[in-house]
């Protein structure tokens, strides 16, 4: 169990400046995830932690240690590949026991250990199997046993559950987090999907072009994000943006759209103030629209026209346009609307997000 | 039904008539005394021809060559193409010049690779590179006998030919070999040698039995290149070599047939050993 640290960290290749500047302190036993599209650099960043990757620039420390010029096998780390990376010509026993026969330990200790890492994945009936004999849920369980027979100080997951199908994934997503609170060592957890990101992450870095865009616990990259992408990325629909001016006088100001026309709130009124006259992105996101009813203030309100209706059971998902924006709502299940239906949606006034134009940070 | 049998009729016929039948005929003829020397036609001598090859130290000469030929050049075919296959596998400048340079041996008609390696050893043209080549046969014939230098060519041809062969060969079966799998093994061992022995060869084992099957196949059947190489001047015989001087020189065409047969039995066991490691019998699957 470690904490790890890393500081102002680069990769280049050739022509890519793969990773930069990334600054990250990942405490004892936290969970942290690395989300962001692809070639944002997370992979490149888990791999140099790895050592895997040289390092260009900048410094990784493991515990006290810092670990840039010790080999990957020095640096008390288990990883788990995206396709579970198991030898075919050896046994699920095998498999496991790999790295302790790598590092010659005793076969007692090595059984011991494999037979306790298979107990606690569940996975004793399959150790005289070969990797063809199991199914991707079976794999992944035996990438993570050969992971947890090491001891490590640190997991590192490169995008464990991406090779596996929809329903797979949630449920080995629910096992890894058991692990983790289980096991408490510090993990260090790569994928490019935000909801896994969400549900595992005790905190999540959020990385692009390089670049990290903002590190935080899952509600407050949700409620707060830093930045444009943060808050389009995090969030299934994503965020509704809408480019306006603000516009107004002393007393209140108004972000006015086209085809939208909206009160700005008490909240946001001092930080939009300066931005007068200028135009900026308001985000909304899906749940904080509404059909309007009564009870909503005649400027938090706009028109729209029904695009594309989404039954999910639950919920249904309205596309509805206003003037040239699209737009998502999610709306009560019982809603009756068809497309091409004029329906007047209300916002949420306490969660509207303003972003800056050119910065494209959060107002 | 009908249709598929009509449909392969051509490649049944190509089977039969160029595999089977020629096959076929010359098992007859080795257990006859057929020769075009004789005013009769073949006449069936049972196993004498193959009971007098076993008596013969002529033959058993030319079996140990062609075991010895055969193993050593499969060997060092091997070893250099495992090294060439490990160098091409990662990046470096200049891989492409360097993959050119161990591929051409092979990418050329074994004729020409013949000339030029024939004036390597003696080379056409006098230069100063000449009179060291001819001391270094003269060395080479005075140590080990005549015909030693053109039958260590022979072996050092096979070995520069078929290296680049394998080496290329090699290269596309690591390259089919997911990274993660040698970068798995980076995470658990420092030791190159302990990671290669663990993990490289038995990822790589179909692959290197293949390599040793085609090895063995052209190496025992390998009577083009000794011949053209020594020119029929041939002091260490091959059994094909021996074969052929018998056939096709002194017309005995029943001692020959039995004498290219004689070693095919062994020769196809080990084959389908090794035909087990590259294609092993399925398991069930999950």
């Amino acid at each position: 169990m470690a904490q790890v640290l890393l500081k102002d960290l680069n990769k280049k290749y050739d022509e890519v400046h793969a990773v930069k500047d990334v600054n990250l302190h990942i405490r004892d036993k936290e969970f942290i995830v690395l989300v962001g599209p692809s070639g944002c650099g997370k992979s490149t960043t888990l791999r140099m932690v790895a050592g895997l990757e040289e390092i260009t620039a900048g410094e990784i420390a493991i515990g006290d240690r810092v670990v840039n010029d010790l080999p990957p096998k020095d640096r008390d780390i288990a990883m788990v590949f995206q396709n579970y990376a198991l030898y075919p010509h050896m046994t699920v026993y095998d498999n496991m026991a790999f790295g302790l026969k790598m590092r010659k330990f005793p076969k007692a200790e090595i059984q011991k250990r494999v037979q306790d890492a298979a107990e606690i994945l569940g996975i004793q009936e399959l150790l005289k199997r070969k990797p063809r004999q199991l199914s991707g849920g079976q794999r992944q369980r035996v990438a993570v046993g050969r992971a947890i027979v090491r001891h490590p100080q640190v997991f590192l997951f490169d995008e464990p559950l991406s090779n596996l199908d929809a329903k797979l994934r949630v449920q080995m997503r629910v096992e890894l987090k058991r692990l983790h609170d289980r096991l408490e060592t510090t993990a260090i957890y790569v994928t490019h999907d935000q909801v896994e990101a969400m549900t595992l992450g005790d905190r999540v870095v959020v990385m692009k072009d390089g670049w990290i865009q903002q590190v935080g616990e899952p509600l407050e990259l949700y409620t707060k994000p830093s930045n444009r992408f943060v808050a389009g990325f995090i969030g299934s629909p994503a965020m509704n943006f809408v480019d306006v001016g603000i516009q107004g006088g002393d007393s209140s100001l108004t972000a006015q759209g086209t085809g939208i026309r909206l009160a700005i709130p008490p909240v946001n009124a001092s930080q939009l103030g300066p931005y007068k006259g200028q135009r900026v992105t308001l985000g909304i996101r899906p749940e904080d629209l509404h059909i309007a009813a009564g009870g909503d203030q005649a400027g938090y309100v706009f028109d729209a026209v029904v695009d594309v209706v989404e039954p999910l059971g639950s919920e249904i998902l309205l596309d509805v346009k206003a003037g040239p924006n699209s737009l998502v709502a999610r709306v009560e299940p019982t809603v009756r609307l068809k497309v091409h239906d004029g329906v007047r949606l209300a916002v949420n006034p306490d969660r509207l997000h303003f972003f800056d134009m050119t910065s494209e940070k959060a107002i | 039904m009908a249709t598929a049998y009509l449909l392969l009729a051509p490649a049944t016929v190509l089977l039969l008539g160029m595999l089977a039948y020629p096959l076929g005929w010359e098992v007859w003829i080795s257990f006859t005394d057929f020769s075009p020397l004789n005013d009769h036609g073949p006449r069936f001598v049972g196993l004498e021809n193959y009971r007098h090859l076993l008596a013969d130290a002529e033959f058993w000469r030319a079996v140990v060559v062609t075991v010895g030929f055969a193993a050593a050049t499969t060997l060092a075919k091997l070893a250099l193409g495992v090294a060439f296959a490990l160098l091409l596998a990662r990046p470096f400048r200049g891989r492409t010049l360097v993959f050119l340079a161990i591929f051409l041996p092979w990418a050329y008609p074994a004729s020409v690779s013949v000339i030029g390696w024939y004036w390597t050893l003696s080379p056409p043209i006098p230069t100063a590179y000449s009179p060291f080549m001819g001391t270094l046969k003269y060395t080479v014939d005075g140590a080990l006998g005549g015909g030693a230098w053109a039958f260590l060519s022979v072996t050092l041809f096979n070995i520069w030919r078929g290296s680049s062969f394998i080496g290329v060969f090699l290269l596309a079966g690591i390259n089919a070999v997911p990274p993660e799998l040698f970068e798995c093994a980076l995470l658990e061992s420092r030791s190159a040698w302990r990671r290669f022995w663990l993990v490289t060869v038995p990822l790589l084992r179909p692959f290197l039995a293949l390599a040793v099957f085609l090895s063995l196949t052209t190496a025992f059947a390998d009577l083009a290149n000794v011949w053209l190489l020594t020119a029929g001047r041939v002091v260490f015989p091959v059994v094909g070599t021996q074969a052929y001087w018998l056939a096709i020189k002194g017309g005995q065409f029943g001692p020959a047939s039995a004498l290219s047969l004689m070693l095919v039995p062994f020769l196809l066991a080990v084959l389908a050993l090794l035909f087990r490691a590259f294609d092993p019998p399925s398991e069930a699957r999950a």
